[in-house]
């Protein structure tokens, strides 16, 4: 953990600059096991300080691959430098965003540190487990990932304070041989945020959704195609949090409005019909924490829910202090770095759509021919709101039943457009935690939605 | 002596003390200076001071790796301490090992020096240069740097490595619009060594500035059809990335579920495609000298005239299936060209599709993909005709390499791979 050396630092701050200055450490451990083959085992820390320095609208930041009130002050000198050396090239210059509320936010909680034989021997035990329980795998990879970030942030007019992100994760990757003798493959994430014992003291709670993922595996290895063109489908829990995230989050960031994302010139409009009301939770969703909760961000804006859509109308954006400003609205802690060389961009958090009050149960018995997309493998969106997702599992709906498993396939359609056509919702919501987002810098983001009735494309032979 | 060289001594000397007799090393350090802008404007400038070290320890057999930055006696020691605690617990697999001795070498490669006056006035130049020719593009935002790094490598069967290298990296991300019609999103990447000439152009830029403004107006597509899919360089790196991944990669060979495993020697694409890793190669800004195994880098070809010549294992997966390692890291991307024309290759195409851009899902191991066509244009009577939206792509990597139509002579030189145009039949493009 950080020690906070950093607040006499704060002394260096000069008057007409807007200054921010970050003590962050990422921690990563990482253990695979390939067919029982140990193939990755390693352990890295990286920590330094950053100072981000803004003026009449113009940004200089610094960073140094060492946490001391030396190199504190040196990067704090260098952001400067670089502000003033912009400034000789500026076209164009702004006031900077008002002061906000300064406040201190408490620690959040500690980081504990597993020693890395303990996390071999989970993964060992995981792997015999899944070699001695499933023999007719043609391949299995356990992944252990941990990734944390330890910040201490200050401010010169914003809040203050010293926060942790701790996530872990074990993924369980089983690949069986097709009937035409090709391999198919699955995956699923265990785990979520905080540390090791946290997640991990105990696999048998694993078991079940081990055992539902060889069932998907197996289903798959007698799947069939799916047929291309515009069907009415059933997103999963999974696919909702990826449409939340892919195809409307990113629209919605306001450095993507500014850039022309579809979501600029319909601010106030429907995109969505009124089943729809999705929101960027920043750290607590239905009074309990939230996947990955947020309490500060690098800009020292405490963090807040973001509504963006409410029931069906857009309302907002997820924006940095500068965009709020620009766009009328209120900084809700959006701007995130990933490591201490990276400066705050306009990050997704937990991205969810909200639940409706159909079971899922209910949702299949009511589509006569289409599919039951479960989980995505991937997805991506463009500024048209144009998205893609890869469809990893999934299954037929026929008269009303789920039928045959698909094989890999695609979904696409424009976000706008595709929410739409939503017109029932099921009353619960998955989340999902482990990915990253990238976009110039990776952040790890949660995602989440409910099941939803819709029509979508989907591509198939 | 530097005091990076002081710092590897270190490192060294606590692997020593710590009876270590087999190992790795590496400590480096670089400064990045990064510009941005927002819109056509300067935005953000950074100074990056970065540095680190990694370390892999042989612990009776057993394997351990730590990595971090904080350079002083204190931190490397608990680098070391980190590694063999990895190390520890891990199982005795004698596959794991390093390369033999490959001497001692310095490297010096690139722009090492910043000349940020020039880089600025280049940048300002290009920024006009895209507002003259091409006013429908809004460049979104631009992040241009100067990266300069030193690294030294060091095992313990002698092997020494001390590289300095520096380079210029140019990324526009881009769009069109006129009036309230806008496309999607574009990219576009050169890495340089040399600030000679006009970043414009360079490598890509003005063909996928230029494709952007003719996607102001895109239809969608109507129906399916099996066509001709003409892929543009930058897309292509996705899926040759994604064939070489899916069917000659070490995790593939080493789980058996690579549909390559037993194709060495053997015909898996048409005659004319060759596709290898050339870090000599003119066209490659700062290639790889030295592989995470700690080989000396080596020109390969994966693919020759057709024939599958090796897979991309590690030495890891080499050792453990006894078969060849692959003496590159897989970057510095190079496929040969072909000797027609671009132009000459849309005008035999009757129906097809020109993809300036992939967004799918990743393959399985089967090759099997699907995705949506981003900035591309459909293909009609030997021309290209208009751009298309909401258009779906299916087919299988495998087959792709086989069913070859042409191969450009025009490439896309990035600084960091060398890519023709690809045309292929058999792909199945769908509209609504």
């Amino acid at each position: 953990m950080l020690n906070d050396i950093l607040r006499p630092q704060t002394a260096l701050f000069e008057g007409g600059f807007q200054t921010v200055l970050r003590g962050h450490e990422n921690r990563n451990r990482r253990v695979v096991l390939l067919k029982g083959n140990l193939t990755a085992n390693s352990r890295s820390e990286a920590r330094g300080v950053s100072a981000r320095v803004g003026k009449d609208g113009l940004y200089g930041f610094a960073s140094a691959a060492e946490y001391s009130p030396e190199a504190a002050a040196r990067v704090l000198q260098a952001a400067k430098e670089n502000a003033l050396l912009l400034d000789r090239h500026a076209k164009v210059r702004t006031p900077m965003p008002p002061a906000l509320a300064q406040e201190m936010i408490p620690l959040n909680r500690e980081i504990a540190d597993a020693e890395q034989k303990r996390i071999i021997e989970v993964c060992k035990a995981l792997d015999d487990y899944v070699a001695k329980t499933y023999p007719d795998l043609l391949s299995r990879t356990i992944v252990y990932t941990e990734d944390s970030q330890d910040r201490i942030v200050y401010a010169s007019d914003a809040c203050s304070g010293h926060v942790t992100s701790p996530r872990c994760y074990v993924y369980v990757m089983m690949t069986m041989q097709a009937e035409d003798g090709t391999p198919v493959e699955l995956f699923k994430a265990l785990g979520g945020s905080g540390c090791f014992d946290d997640r991990f003291s105990d696999l048998t709670q694993y078991y079940p959704q081990i055992e539902d993922l060889y069932k998907k595996v197996k289903d798959k290895t007698h799947g069939v195609h799916a047929e291309a063109g515009l069907k009415q489908v059933v997103l999963g829990g999974m696919m909702g949090g990826m449409l939340a995230h892919e195809a409307v989050g990113h629209t919605v960031e306001a450095d993507l409005v500014m850039g022309g994302s579809v979501a600029g010139p319909n601010l106030g409009k429907r995109v969505a019909s009124d089943l729809v009301t999705l929101v960027d939770f920043a750290h607590t969703y239905n009074g309990a924490p939230a996947p990955l909760p947020v309490f500060l961000d690098d800009e020292g804006v405490k963090a807040e829910d973001a509504v963006l859509i409410k029931d069906g109308i857009l309302t907002g954006y997820m924006n940095n202090r500068e965009t709020a400003e620009k766009y009328g609205q209120r900084p809700a802690g959006n701007a995130r770095a990933w490591t201490y060389a990276d400066e705050p961009l306009i990050r997704m958090r937990n991205t969810c759509i909200l639940p409706g009050s159909n079971t899922l149960e209910e949702l299949i018995a009511s589509v006569d021919d289409g599919y039951y997309l479960v989980d995505s493998r991937n997805g991506q969106a463009d500024l048209t709101g144009e998205f893609m997702f890869g469809v990893a599992c999934g299954y037929e709906i026929k008269h009303g039943k789920l039928g045959r498993a698909l094989l890999d396939t695609t979904v696409s359609g424009v976000a706008f457009d595709m929410l739409k056509t939503v017109d029932m919702v099921s009353d619960t919501v998955e989340w999902s935690s482990s990915g990253f987002c990238g976009k110039k810098q990776m952040i790890p983001v949660g995602m989440g939605g409910p099941c939803m009735r819709c029509k979508i494309m989907i591509g198939g032979r | 002596m530097s005091e990076l060289n002081k710092k590897a001594d270190f490192l060294e000397s606590v692997l020593k003390a710590k009876s270590v007799e087999k190992y790795a090393l590496s400590v480096r350090e670089s400064e990045k200076q990064e510009l941005n802008t927002e819109g056509d404007a300067f935005k953000l400038m950074r100074t990056v001071f970065g540095g680190g070290a990694g370390v892999t320890v042989f612990a009776a057999g057993r394997k351990g790796t730590a990595s971090g930055n904080d350079l002083s006696e204190e931190g490397l020691t608990a680098l070391v301490e980190s590694a063999l605690a990895a190390a520890e617990s891990a199982p005795d697999d004698p596959a794991h090992d390093i390369a033999p001795d490959q001497g001692v070498h310095t490297f010096t490669q690139g722009a090492v020096k910043a000349d940020f006056d020039t880089f600025f006035d280049r940048l300002e130049e290009l920024q006009a240069d895209i507002a003259a020719e091409y006013p429908c593009v809004h460049v979104m935002e631009m992040v241009a740097d100067h990266t300069a790094g030193h690294t030294i490598y060091r095992n313990s069967n002698g092997t020494q490595a001390d590289s300095v290298s520096g380079w210029y990296d140019v990324t526009t991300e881009f769009s069109a619009g006129d009036g309230e019609k806008n496309t999607g999103l574009e990219y576009a990447f050169q890495r340089l060594d040399s600030l000679e000439g006009k970043l414009i152009d360079l490598g890509d830029f003005r063909r996928k500035f230029d494709a952007i403004q003719r996607q102001i107006d895109p239809a969608p597509l109507s129906g399916k059809f099996e066509g001709t899919t003409v892929f543009t360089p930058g897309c292509l790196l996705d899926f040759i990335g994604m064939t070489l991944d899916n069917y000659a990669g070490s995790g593939v060979v080493l789980d058996g579920t690579s549909l390559w495993l037993d194709k060495v020697g053997e015909k898996v694409a048409d005659e004319r495609i060759t596709i290898g890793f050339d870090p000599f190669d003119s066209r490659i800004v700062c290639g790889e000298r030295l592989t995470g195994d700690g080989y000396l880098s080596e020109p390969v070809n994966v693919i020759e005239n057709g024939v599958l010549k090796a897979h991309m294992l590690s030495l890891y997966a080499a050792n453990k299936t006894g078969r060849p390692v692959m003496k590159s890291s897989c970057s510095d991307l190079i496929m040969k060209p072909g000797t027609e024309s671009l132009e000459d290759i849309l005008a035999g195409i009757e129906k097809g599709l020109l993809i300036g851009g992939f967004s799918g899902g990743q393959p399985g191991t089967n090759g099997e993909f699907s995705g949506v066509a981003k900035n591309s244009f459909l293909i009609e009577h030997g021309r290209v005709t208009c751009a298309v939206t909401e258009t779906m792509i299916n087919g299988n990597l495998g087959d792709m390499l086989q069913h070859v139509r042409g191969i450009s002579k025009e490439t896309d030189d990035s600084g960091v791979f060398s890519l023709p145009y690809l045309a292929v039949d058999g792909i199945v493009i769908s509209g609504k």
